[in-house]
């Protein structure tokens, strides 16, 4: 019965073809902007992890809380301070560095290269995917001898030498106040999408590159963050606390004092943000549903009262006020739910176009998709309930001799 | 009838609709219809006493506005009595509620209306279908008598086709068929050769003959005396009242081979 009632109301929608599409229209409307609302949400979430998960999920910095007033020097950090934490929590740390960047200009003939240097340890490509492709990387060598070495990408390569593979040219830059020569030892390959290079910015012209983290920090400067990259995902909430404890125990202060800025904390801000525009936005879209659903309310009376005649055979064959209710709800739930699919496909489709033309995946739940399907049926469900009635209520004689 | 009726549907039938009780069909006891037309009030039927038997061939006759289709829709359970009673089967249909007539329509009554009243875009075979689709038979069931129907009334080729693209006379054929859907006890047709050419309308007549043979009570409105002479009793009405009530000898249908219009051959036998 369910099953021949769904045949009669497509058979009554292929009769109105341009008619029952005027009439999903507004759900289609509402549906695809809800589900494109939704999927660009869940993309840019996407996206954003994806980032973070190439920053390191496991990464954090450590500095004294903005809240407090009393800033003193012992503050700040130093490199006993990493040798103290490194020498207590070891293995547990995957890698740790002094947080610090300096710009200046790269010189190199008559090239002048705005740059930015990037201290790191040795161990950074464990903890960072890098992927070289000529030379080495800097080794342990390079840090504790605080050797002049840099390894930088193919682009600021081209930009600053003209060639990709610079490994064994020499470039001249001033940090902390010393012109000096430095090395190259090793060219790497940055491999960003369209996207990425939208969020952040190509690097069309300027460089970057790394070096000893110790040729910024040297001997008894003082830092304001420790960067760190926990070894274990799971056990980092933890990790991050006792280092706090530590820190600030060793510095005579409160572990409250410190600040632990952890990537996974950003993500979250960053997520919820995300959520709470779509849902903002999913709700303003839910109003056009609301007006689709008038829409289908207004063409259904439209319809019964037409079909005024068919009604009153139908129920002189015998069909019960059920019966007629059920048929015409099927119809309106349909055409709505049809809405709901036509405008899943075009909001979705068009965030997938979209998508693909920045170079990200789309990310669209089938949970969303089947919600807002069924909304729709919903949707066409209630607003299918009044003219519903109204043919379900007429009397047999009447709609039999209704012209 | 009660092997007929079983097995129709799971659920267990009302006793209105199972109970057969009377060999009297149809009763009226002082039934009376007014019209409410707000300023006036018309009265259709005048405090009409009838009985019809099971398996009798009637004829209504009388002029327009006689008051034929007010008795047929009241008859078929389409309308309701303004006073008085009506005994169908034995049960007093003028106390149900509008499902019950439902029920009733859908398990006693076969209604052929003038205008063929098919529901239109949609085939002779679902047409014919849609009782025992309220009927809540299977699918398989259902389409398997549709189409035995069809071919009773001479249509098992023209199964698919829309009424729109059918003759006057085979969509007439295709509504009775759809009378017949739920071998109802009671066949009412209200002018059903009105719209009908007299080819068309004998063959028609020869269905309902056939189907009065085999036990089906029939009751005709016409106001052609070639039509009513097919039938066994006459009643003659005039403002709403009984003129006159008296058996008729009916005509004899032609032979077999001499049906028009017969692509198959009508074929009445019982199934
Ligand atoms: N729906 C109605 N409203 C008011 N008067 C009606 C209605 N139907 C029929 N009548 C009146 O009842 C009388 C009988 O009509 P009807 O039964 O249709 O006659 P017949 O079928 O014999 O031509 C007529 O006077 C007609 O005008
Ligand atoms: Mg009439």
């Amino acid at each position: 019965m369910l099953w021949e009632n769904m045949l009669m109301a497509f058979s009554a929608i292929r009769v109105n073809k341009m008619r029952s599409f005027l009439t999903m229209l507004g759900i289609i409307i509402g549906i695809g902007s809800v589900i494109s609302i939704v999927s660009i949400g869940d993309t840019m979430k996407s996206v954003f992890e994806g980032l973070y998960r190439e920053i390191g999920v496991t990464q954090a910095y450590l500095m004294i809380g903005y809240w407090v007033d009393d800033r003193r020097q012992s503050d700040f950090f130093t490199l006993d301070d990493m040798a103290r934490i490194k020498e207590l929590f070891g293995d547990e740390i995957a890698y740790m560095d002094s947080n610090a960047y300096a710009s200046a200009d790269a010189l190199y003939g008559r090239n002048k290269v705005k740059f930015s240097f990037d201290g790191i340890d040795y161990n950074y490509p464990d903890v960072q995917k890098i992927n070289l492709v000529h030379g080495r990387f800097l080794n342990e060598g390079d840090i504790l001898g605080r050797r002049k070495n840099v390894v930088m990408d193919t682009v600021s390569a081209q930009n600053l030498f003209g060639e990709e593979n610079a490994v064994g040219k020499t470039f001249r830059t001033t940090l902390y106040g010393n012109v000096d020569e430095y090395t190259v030892v090793g060219i790497y390959r940055k491999e960003i999408s369209p996207f990425q290079a939208m969020m952040m910015g190509a690097n069309e012209e300027g460089g970057e590159a790394y070096v000893p983290y110790t040729l910024l920090t040297w001997p008894n400067d003082y830092f304001y963050a420790v960067r760190l990259f926990a070894a274990d995902e799971a056990q980092m909430d933890e990790l991050y606390q006792n280092i706090k404890i530590f820190v600030a125990k060793s510095k005579g202060r409160k572990p409250e004092d410190f600040r632990m800025n952890t990537v996974q904390d950003e993500m979250g801000s960053v997520n919820g943000m995300l959520g709470g525009m779509a849902m903002a936005v999913g709700g303003i879209a839910a109003i056009s549903l609301l007006v689709g659903g008038i829409g289908i309310m207004n063409i259904m009376l439209v319809s019964v009262t037409e079909r005024t005649r068919e009604i009153g055979i139908r129920k002189s064959l015998g069909a019960r006020t059920k019966d007629i209710m059920i048929q015409f709800l099927t119809e309106s739930a349909i055409i709505s739910a049809c809405g709901g699919m036509i405008g899943t496909l075009l909001g979705g489709g068009l965030v997938m176009i979209g998508g693909s033309m920045m170079g990200i995946t789309a990310v669209i739940r089938p949970g969303v998709v089947a919600l807002a399907v069924g909304f729709s049926a919903v949707v066409g469900l209630f607003f299918g309930i009044y003219p519903a009635s109204k043919a379900a209520k007429k009397d047999p004689i009447e709609a039999l001799r209704y012209e | 009838m009660k092997s007929i009726l079983g097995g129709l549907g799971r659920k267990k039938l009302p006793d209105y609709i199972t109970d057969n009780i009377s060999e009297d069909l149809i009763r009226l006891e002082d039934l009376v219809k007014v019209y409410d037309t707000g300023a006036l009030k018309v009265l259709g039927l005048k405090r009409i006493n009838l009985t019809i038997h099971r398996g009798e061939f009637v004829a209504i006759m009388g002029q327009s506005g006689s008051g034929k289709s007010t008795l047929m829709n009241i008859l078929g359970c389409l309308d309701r009595p303004s006073m008085g009673h009506y005994y169908l089967d034995g049960v007093d249909v003028a106390a149900m509620d509008s499902d019950e007539l439902s029920l009733i329509r859908n398990r006693k009554i076969g209604f052929v209306f003038q205008s063929f009243n098919l529901i239109s875009r949609t085939s002779a075979l679902k047409n014919v279908e849609l009782p025992m689709t309220y009927a809540r038979k299977n699918k398989k069931l259902r389409e398997e008598r549709a189409r035995q129907l069809l071919a009773r009334v001479g249509l098992g080729k023209r199964a698919e086709h829309m009424p729109n693209e059918l003759s006057g006379g085979q969509r007439q054929r295709v509504a009775i068929a759809r009378a017949l859907a739920n071998e109802p006890p009671l066949l009412l047709a209200d002018e059903p050769t009105g719209n009908l050419d007299t080819a068309a309308s004998v063959e028609i007549m020869e269905l309902f003959s056939q189907l009065h043979k085999e036990g089906t009570t029939v009751v005709v409105v016409t106001h052609e005396e070639e039509i009513a002479a097919f039938t066994e009793r006459i009643i003659r009405f005039r403002d709403g009242e009984v003129l006159s009530d008296s058996p008729n000898v009916p005509r004899e249908p032609r032979g077999r081979d001499s049906a028009p219009d017969a692509e198959e051959g009508i074929e009445l036998r019982d199934t």
